[in-house]
């Protein structure tokens, strides 16, 4: 048991590693927080077996709770993993959204993943294009990006962003809204073209 | 629209920067000068900031894509006897809705505050029953008031609180320009308040300007008792109260005490140090350990090593005159009032080491009002010139009262050590009493066994106060009799945990425990259940490792004890391998709950409960493994025993068939799944009425199973029959009746009745159908047959339009 987690690189070097530019490493990283959030989310409906909405917020925390538990030792703060975890739980949704077929009867029980309330063909591809400018955006600004992935797609709120970035509650949401020009034009030029 | 390369961005982005941090009219202002310096940039600038404008008004990227559909069912539905208006606040714990009463009796508006589900799954459901429990224990003029407690049609747990409309206290005092002796009378309001909490042995925790709310009418209301804590009260202290050290809590690190994060004991003494920290805010307008931290860490190291500077050399810097005349003051008044008293009473507040700050909250609210009658504070080393200074200032008269007062705290002593006695007498009538209270006992365990918080939700309040009552009695009246004393307490604990009470059941557990291994030995049979007691209310906390160690030593005794085959050797099985399944020791786990299950059935019968209960345990397992053919042939076994011994009109055994009838439809076994379904749902009708909340899910999933088969036109009868129950439960303008309602318009299409269709999905549309559905209708293959019929694009045309009124309207 042990030995085999022994093998897997741990999320606390993969999160040093990738700090350093590792890329290799921040894809590996991407994809093991991917993959535990899927997991921790399809577990917990599992659990209840009745379709409730599933808050992103309480995901990340349980998330992290779960893997710092594993790793113990040296492994990173919650605000230092929220930075990487955000942008996972970012391309959670879209894929979720956009796999999930229109949905009109509420309550039926083949729950897939997230359980999230994300309904419409339009929403996903609304959502995508949402995703792809902040990709843009991260290139430009890459406080801005991890904001937006904070707020819109985690939930957590200017005061907790505040914490976790240790900035003002103010500055926090001055990021927010400038945030929101770039990809508002971003998407617009790009519905342009 | 050109868009922003990255260079661009970069020049763009500070200027931006400023301008969203100023108000008009600044905001104009400082633009205009802008103009004549940067001409090429305003331009630019001014372009960005009316787009701002616009996305603000459209409230762009706001609210969230995974809670949207969960606000806008909620509108207008009856929680209670109350009706909800508006969603206030979002966390993590959940949402707050505004509401008023439905029946218009009074015009009182509240909060009503929903634990969200997956937080009630996991001990969420546990803090959240603790902050209206101790709400209730709470009625004090400036604590927000509990007004209700329950649990919604959709089985949310929440509560209903005074809704306060205020400021929060910083920006309050800062508006009115109070002065200091204002700001502090106001604090001295949120002190008593947190005074009293803590004489009910409860830590607030979280206490910040934002959960202390100042209304118009300058009456302080503290909020939000999430987070706070019951202390255990430590029997070997002289009532000192302490706690042990839980992590997990969520706090606000700019007001935490340093050993709430270097992990020291929780007591009042951090409350002690958080009024520290507001009253300096509220002084000074600074934050004690400095502003501009880059990080976390960099903050938490402040709080931990810094020590704050004087409160009167923190006006010194170049913003003293603002902040002075907030206070309706000067900045060298300003000064001149915080040296000195104000300086020391902070200082002690907000000490290091919470053995050298106030012992209590009232001793510092204490010396805040000596203060303000110009008296001697208590928080400084006695020195002759400080002493006389301050009595030559006082009325001579008052001196007097000294002698008075150091009589009436002799005469208190001596109170203590009476009553001390009568409590020993007390303890002596009980232990003759012990057989009434093996009653007691008895009587006991059948009274909770009937008050299963998923029967009787309606009782739990008062079953907690029994219990709540009950136990502080076993400390004070048994203690002579242990074993008659570990046991209530194992009884008690037990029922604790049954209530989800899991906290305050772990710790009579340990107790029972420690008085078993004292008493009877480490190797007692009802020591070793006490151990297995213990491990399952730290699993059920999620204090996994702690659990899976007890629960380990546990296990490897009852082996040695009491054999491999023991009920109590089986139990603590069953437990160790649910510790395993959190740990996600998945395989292992599965492995244990087939022994245990072999080993029950042989041991205690096949049909036994817990024989039934690990089953479904285990089926649980299989399905988090995808092994569904496995999981199907378990539960469908469970299944048949539930028939056979309680009957297919228990409760319990229609959860199994619906459970069942999950699996089968993720295996596509439709047939199969309607079978099973229409069983539950005939019981589910009989037993617990059409509206339960049971019953309309089998009907959903029944509805849904015949679609997937292609019987629409019996789905559809379904639907017609869910939609009229949610008519007369919900409202006919409720999103999920308009659900319902498309959902009976895309059957109608289905079958190519496309008259039928096409008025029903208008219906939808008119009557709360979700605006990211009315846009999605000419992409909804069900419509497919009507494609090209003139009246549903004539449809498609009306539903954009609806939609953007409806936007528009928002």
């Amino acid at each position: 048991m042990e030995g085999h987690l022994a093998s897997a690189p741990s999320i606390s070097s993969l999160i040093s590693a990738a700090e350093q530019g590792d890329r290799a490493a921040g894809q590996t990283l991407f994809e093991m927080l991917y993959s535990e959030l899927h997991r921790l989310a399809k577990r917990e409906l599992a659990r209840r077996g009745i379709p409730v909405s599933l808050g992103a917020t309480t995901l990340l925390h349980q998330a992290y709770i779960e893997m710092a538990g594993k790793e113990r030792t040296s492994f990173p703060d919650q605000a230092r993993f929220m930075g990487y975890a955000a942008r996972v739980m970012r391309g959670l949704i879209i894929d979720h959204a956009r796999s999930r077929r229109a949905e009109k009867r509420g309550g039926r029980f083949e729950i897939t993943s997230l359980g999230t309330e994300v309904d419409s063909p339009a929403d996903a591809r609304e959502l995508t294009r949402i995703g792809e400018a902040l990709d843009e955006l991260s290139k430009a600004d890459p406080l801005l990006s991890e904001v937006v992935d904070l707020k819109f797609f985690c939930g957590f709120t200017f005061a907790e962003i505040a914490a976790m970035k240790g900035i003002s509650e103010r500055t926090a949401q001055r990021q927010w809204e400038k945030a929101r020009i770039y990809l508002h034009r971003k998407i617009r030029a790009d519905l342009e073209v | 629209m050109p868009t922003l390369s990255p260079e661009r961005w970069q020049q763009i982005s500070p200027y931006l920067d400023e301008v969203l941090g100023l108000q008009e009219p600044q905001r104009t202002t400082w633009l205009e000068s802008f103009r004549l310096e940067k001409p090429e940039l305003a331009r630019l600038l001014e372009e960005l900031l009316n787009e701002h404008s616009a996305l603000d008004r459209n409230h762009f990227l706001e609210g969230s894509p995974v809670q949207k559909a969960f606000h806008s069912s909620l509108v207008g539905q009856n929680i209670g006897a109350y009706t909800l208006i508006s969603p206030i606040g979002e966390g993590g714990m959940g949402s707050v809705w505004l509401a008023e009463r439905s029946d218009g009796r009074f015009e009182r508006r509240v909060a009503v505050k929903f634990l969200r589900l997956s937080v009630a799954a996991h001990g969420g459901a546990e803090r959240f029953k603790r902050e209206g429990m101790i709400l209730g224990q709470l009625a004090q003029a400036h604590i927000a008031e509990l007004i209700d407690a329950g649990v919604s049609p959709n089985g949310e747990p929440y509560l209903v609180l005074e809704h306060v409309e205020g400021e929060h206290i910083d920006e309050y005092c800062d508006q009115r320009r109070l002065s200091l002796d204002a700001r502090i009378r106001l604090f001295l309001d949120v002190a008593g308040a947190v005074a009293q909490a803590h004489a009910n042995l409860i830590v607030h925790r979280d206490l910040k300007p934002s959960n202390v709310l100042v209304r118009n009418d300058g009456e302080v209301k503290l909020l939000d008792f999430g987070i706070a804590k019951l202390l255990a009260e430590d029997a070997t202290s002289t009532g000192a109260s302490v706690l042990t050290q839980q992590s997990g809590g969520a706090l606000t690190p700019q007001f935490a005490a340093p050993e709430q994060i270097t992990g020291g004991v929780i007591s009042t003494a951090i409350d002690v140090y958080a009024l520290g920290v507001l009253l300096y805010l509220l002084l000074t307008g600074k934050h004690p350990t400095g502003s501009g931290h880059n990080s976390t860490a960099e903050l938490v190291k402040a709080i931990v090593e810094t020590e704050a500077p004087r409160a009167s050399e923190c006006v010194m810097a170049a913003e003293g005159s603002a902040i002075a005349e907030q206070r309706g003051t000067t900045a060298e008044k300003l000064r001149q009032d915080l040296r000195g008293d104000l300086d020391t009473i902070l200082r002690k507040t907000l000490k290091k080491n919470p053995a050298e700050r106030y012992t209590s909250v009232t001793a510092l609210a204490d010396d805040l009002r000596r203060y303000l009658k110009q008296e001697p504070i208590s928080a400084r080393p006695d020195s002759f010139s400080y002493r006389t200074a301050k009595f030559l200032r006082r009325n001579r008269l008052a001196v007097g009262l000294t002698a008075v007062a150091l009589l009436a705290m002799v005469v208190g002593i001596t109170g203590i050590v009476m009553q001390a006695r009568s409590v020993r007498q007390q303890r002596d009538i009980a232990i003759r009493e012990r057989d009434r209270a093996n009653r007691i006992t008895e009587f006991m365990i059948k009274m909770f066994n009937v008050s299963d918080p998923s029967e009787a939700r309606g009782n739990t309040v008062t079953v907690r106060e029994i219990l709540d009552k009950t136990s502080h009695e076993i400390d004070s009246g048994l203690e002579k009799d242990a074993g008659t004393q570990a046991q209530m307490m194992s009884v008690m604990g037990n029922v604790y945990y049954h209530l989800g009470l899991f906290p305050q059941g772990e710790k009579l557990q340990t107790r029972a425990l420690d008085i078993r291994r004292r008493v009877l030995g480490p190797e007692h049979p009802d020591t070793l259940s006490s151990m297995t007691d213990v491990g399952k209310s730290l699993s059920a906390q999620g204090r996994k490792e702690e659990a899976r160690k007890i629960l380990g030593d546990a296990l490897s005794m009852d082996h040695r004890v009491l054999g491999n085959e023991h009920p109590e050797t089986l139990r603590c099985m069953d437990s160790f391998a649910y510790v395993l399944s959190r740990e996600d020791r998945i395989a292992e786990a599965g492995d244990l709950y087939r022994q245990t299950i072999e080993l029950r059935r042989r041991v205690l019968g096949p049909e036994h409960p817990d024989t039934l209960a690990t089953m479904g345990n285990l089926a649980w397992v299989l399905d988090v493994q995808h092994r569904y053919d496995e999981a199907e042939k378990l539960q469908r076994e469970a299944l048949e025993a539930e028939l056979r011994v309680a009957g297919a009109d228990d409760v319990n055994t229609t959860i199994s068939e619906n459970m069942l009838a999950r699996i089968l439809s993720l295996e596509h076994k439709y047939p199969e799944a309607e079978k099973i379904q229409r069983q539950a749902l005939e019981s589910q009708r009989r037993v617990l009425g059409v509206e339960n909340t049971y019953t309309m899910r089998s009907l959903n999933n029944l509805a849904d199973i015949l679609y997937n088969v292609g019987r629409y036109p019996e789905s559809e009868a379904l639907f017609v029959e869910i939609r009229d129950v949610q008519r007369r439960t919900l409202g006919p303008d409720n999103p999920a009746t308009a659900v319902s309602t498309y959902s009976i318009g895309s059957l109608e299409a289905l079958q190519g009745h496309s008259t039928q269709a096409l008025s029903r999905v208008r219906e939808a549309i008119d009557h709360g159908l979700a605006t990211s559905a009315v846009l999605a209708i000419d992409k909804d293959d069900d419509l497919k047959s009507l494609h090209g019929d003139p009246q549903f694009e004539a449809l498609v045309v009306y539903a954009r339009k609806h939609a953007g009124s409806r936007q528009k309207a928002n």
